[in-house]
């Protein structure tokens, strides 16, 4: 990236800042409800000291990962089978782009009802959540294998699993890097949801809570730093992608 | 051979220079030349000798470092889309539109009103053979007859000057001899001044009144030819002894100037 | 809507309606179509009302949300610097978890309608803008020098030429930003409001009415479907020379 955009990203960002610090200290805002960074940033520091936001945050995160850890394999064999087998993908494929095509928050209603109000329920929100998507991007991984490659190689006497590291591992990363990051970011998005919604703790009822209660300092830090933490999520697994991405060029057939 | 028509063109000690400081590349260096009203004019040069840029020029689309451009005697800065029309070798026809509306498109801009656009534009449509189009979408005619809107679409106005950037550089050969012979033929039932670029000294020759001859990088004009060839022309009198005369007189033109390895710059015969 | 189509959506009700009714699932978890459409019949007043009311949110968060987005996008398209500097910064905004920023919106809005709105705006505007961006900056470049030559202004380089060169992509991005929004409305409703259909929904779920709530979903992916059913009109009518033009080839 050009470091004269950067220079410019940078300085949006810090003249934003700045003029929301100087705002409030001008009365321009109401304090109570935009706090100055200076407010939000001790905000901050509290809570990270605070044992029971800490408590609440590894809550959200180990329901976050357990989705993932349990989503995302089982993900990616359905949608590699999907991709193998035509048959299957053909009568799946249009199932799985239709519940694609509606964001599934909307179903959060039907999950309480049928599961309650406890982990389970959000575990399973987060999993269909992370599921689709990856299902959906490993399919389209593996249609995209070369397989003239896979023949060519077959015919040089290559085994199975030579085969799968060589051709079908760098053919398919990126895409599948693509889909476990969207995933990542939909199961983040399915589990705070869940948490506003239904559930006694967790970074998302603490944030509801914080709002009703006017706690703005306490909420602007909270909402901050999810959102930095998700932005940074999201940028390490692009990185992620690109890397991968350079393998696949570089299998590529010459 | 040509008597006092008034100039319509004339260009005063062009120049472009790219990149200012480091390393400037001089794209044109002191183009001069006159156009008379009405007459065929074709430019010639190796690619990558900056008649894009001087055609670009021309039309008021880039402004020239120094040097300048009269156009029916006033100096030119920005388009001027009444007096001139431009073609490029790219149609760039509007492909959601149909054939007659985007024939229409220049009257729509300036605000011609909707019946007046309708009528002329089917008027040029018919003039470049191509009357019973008008319904259809670009992407369903050929590349010839593309141009052939493309021709009309810059007629619409009613320009003075059409200013033609290789319009038929992507077509095949037979194509673009068919398109010459109406080209022609538009001509000669328009009256436009008509200022055309190519890369082909056949095309050249076969097309123009008078043809400049450009050199590579820095573009400066190396030779006027006028090749007092008599019209009406079909293709055949490329065979004739005076074409080849001409021919090979633009060839040395281009041959003495070419102290480098023509390597960039092909000019094709 | 072939035969076979029928056939089976017949027979997936069937069974569905029958699972209920010999009990094999619990009232609690599933209601039956037939239930389904007792409880429209039984409070259809109120669910009229209500979604009147979420329709104008999603209205008028739409207009919104696809006036700035594509303003935005056909900006950072247009001018080189500010959508290299823009471009990644919305991509990765895009990213960010947007239900975290309700609560900070209704204390800033009030539970009414405007913190919907602007949640629903914001949802929307990011695909938008996204991939207006890329549809303007993606334009071949020869479109904008015919545009000067024949002596267009800008306004109307933008709205005769820029736009509609870009639309496929353009409405593409508004399909996805329509669904976020409608959603949006309805998760939002759903979350904390005075009304509205994800009202209606979170209300019959708290007091367990099954029937209800399978009404209430139904009906909001109803919305969803619609509203995305009226794009891909939009988008076909609007793209129909693109794909004609790929088929030539």
């Amino acid at each position: 990236m050009k470091p004269r955009v950067l220079v410019a990203q940078m300085s949006f960002v810090l003249l934003l800042i700045g003029a929301w610090e100087f705002g409030d200290r001008v009365g321009a805002f109401d304090r109570t409800m935009l706090p100055p960074p200076s407010e939000v940033a001790g905000a901050l520091r509290t809570l990270l000291q605070s044992s029971e936001f800490l408590a609440d945050a590894s809550n959200t995160i180990v329901r976050v990962m357990a989705a993932f850890a349990i989503g995302a394999p089982i993900a990616l064999a359905i949608g590699f089978m999907m991709g193998e087998n035509i048959d299957l993908g053909r009568s799946l494929s249009p199932v799985f782009n239709l519940v694609l095509s509606v964001p599934q928050s909307i179903f959060l209603p039907i999950f309480v009802l049928l599961f309650g109000l406890g982990f389970t329920e959000k575990l399973i929100f987060g999993i269909t959540h992370v599921f689709f998507v990856v299902a959906v991007n490993a399919m389209a991984a593996a249609r995209g294998v070369p397989h003239g490659q896979i023949e060519l190689a077959r015919s040089f006497g290559a085994n199975k699993l030579r085969i799968y590291r060589s051709i079908y591992l760098p053919a398919m990363a990126p895409q599948i890097v693509t889909g476990l990051r969207l995933g990542l970011i939909f199961d983040i998005i399915g589990i705070l949801l869940a948490e506003m919604y239904a559930s006694r703790d967790g970074l998302g009822v603490l944030l509801l809570r914080w709002g009703e209660s006017y706690d703005v300092d306490k909420l602007m830090a909270a909402t901050v730093l999810i959102s930095l933490a998700t932005i940074l999520i999201n940028e390490i697994m692009r990185i992620l992608e690109s890397r991968v991405g350079r393998w696949q060029q570089a299998a590529e057939p010459r | 051979m040509t008597s006092a028509r008034p100039l319509v063109i004339e260009a005063r000690r062009l120049e472009k220079v790219y990149g200012v400081g480091r390393a400037p590349i001089v794209a044109l260096q002191d183009i001069s030349f006159v156009v008379q009203e009405g007459s065929f004019v074709c430019l010639v040069g190796p690619s990558g000798c900056g008649k894009s840029t001087l055609l670009q020029i021309l039309a008021g689309l880039v402004p020239s470092t120094s040097g300048e451009i009269l156009i029916e005697g006033a100096v030119m800065r920005k388009p001027a889309p009444d007096k001139i029309s431009v073609m490029f070798q790219d149609a760039t026809l509007l492909p959601w539109k149909r054939v007659i509306e985007n024939i229409e498109f220049p009257l729509e801009i300036r605000g011609r009103k909707a019946a007046e656009r309708r009528e002329r534009a089917a008027a040029m449509l018919s003039l470049v053979g191509l009357a019973e189009f008008g319904e259809r979408y670009p992407h369903e005619l050929s590349g010839g007859m593309r141009q052939r809107v493309s021709i009309a679409r810059a007629l619409a106005p009613d320009p003075r000057i059409l200013l033609m950037d290789e319009p038929f550089g992507a077509l095949d050969e037979q194509t673009r001899i068919k398109m010459g012979h109406e080209l022609l033929r538009i001509w000669s039932q328009t009256g436009k001044t008509i200022f055309f670029i190519t890369h082909s000294l056949t095309e050249a020759l076969f097309l123009s009144d008078v043809v400049l001859v450009m050199s590579h990088r820095p573009g400066r004009i190396v030779g006027v030819i006028d090749s007092g060839l008599p019209r009406p022309r079909t293709y055949d009198i490329i065979g004739s002894a005076e074409f080849g005369a001409a021919r090979n007189r633009i060839w040395q033109l281009i041959s003495l100037d070419d102290d480098e390895v023509a390597g960039e710059g092909m000019v094709s015969l | 809507m072939t035969l076979r189509r029928a056939v089976v959506i017949i027979v997936i009700l069937g069974c569905w309606e029958a699972a209920r009714r010999f009990n094999l699932v619990g009232p609690l978890l599933l209601a039956s179509p037939s239930e389904i459409v007792l409880a429209l019949i039984g409070s259809w007043s109120d669910y009229l009302g209500a979604l009147r009311f979420t329709v104008s949110e999603i209205a008028l968060a739409v207009v919104i949300a696809w006036m700035f987005g594509i303003g935005t996008g056909v900006l950072a398209g247009m001018i080189p610097f500010f959508g290299a500097t823009a471009g990644p910064l919305l991509s990765s905004l895009f990213a960010i978890p947007l239900i975290t920023w309700y609560p900070l919106f209704m204390v800033w809005f009030g539970i009414g309608i405007k913190s919907k709105i602007a949640y629903a705006v914001v949802s929307g505007f990011f695909p938008i803008a996204i991939n207006t961006m890329i549809g303007v900056r993606g334009l071949d470049p020869r479109y904008m020098l015919f545009g000067r030559a024949i002596g267009c202004s800008r306004p109307q380089m933008v709205l005769r030429i820029l736009i509609p060169m870009a639309m496929p992509t353009i409405v593409s991005g508004l399909r996805i930003g329509t669904a976020l929004i409608v959603i949006g409305v309805i998760v939002a409703e759903m979350l904390a409001s005075l009304g509205g259909l994800g009202y209606l929904i979170s209300y019959y779920r708290s007091i367990y009415e099954t029937a209800h709530v399978y009404l209430g979903i139904l009906l909001a992916l109803g919305c969803a479907l619609v509203a995305n059913w009226c794009l891909s009109r939009i988008e076909r009518r609007v793209t129909r020379w693109r794909e004609l033009q790929i088929a030539e080839r």
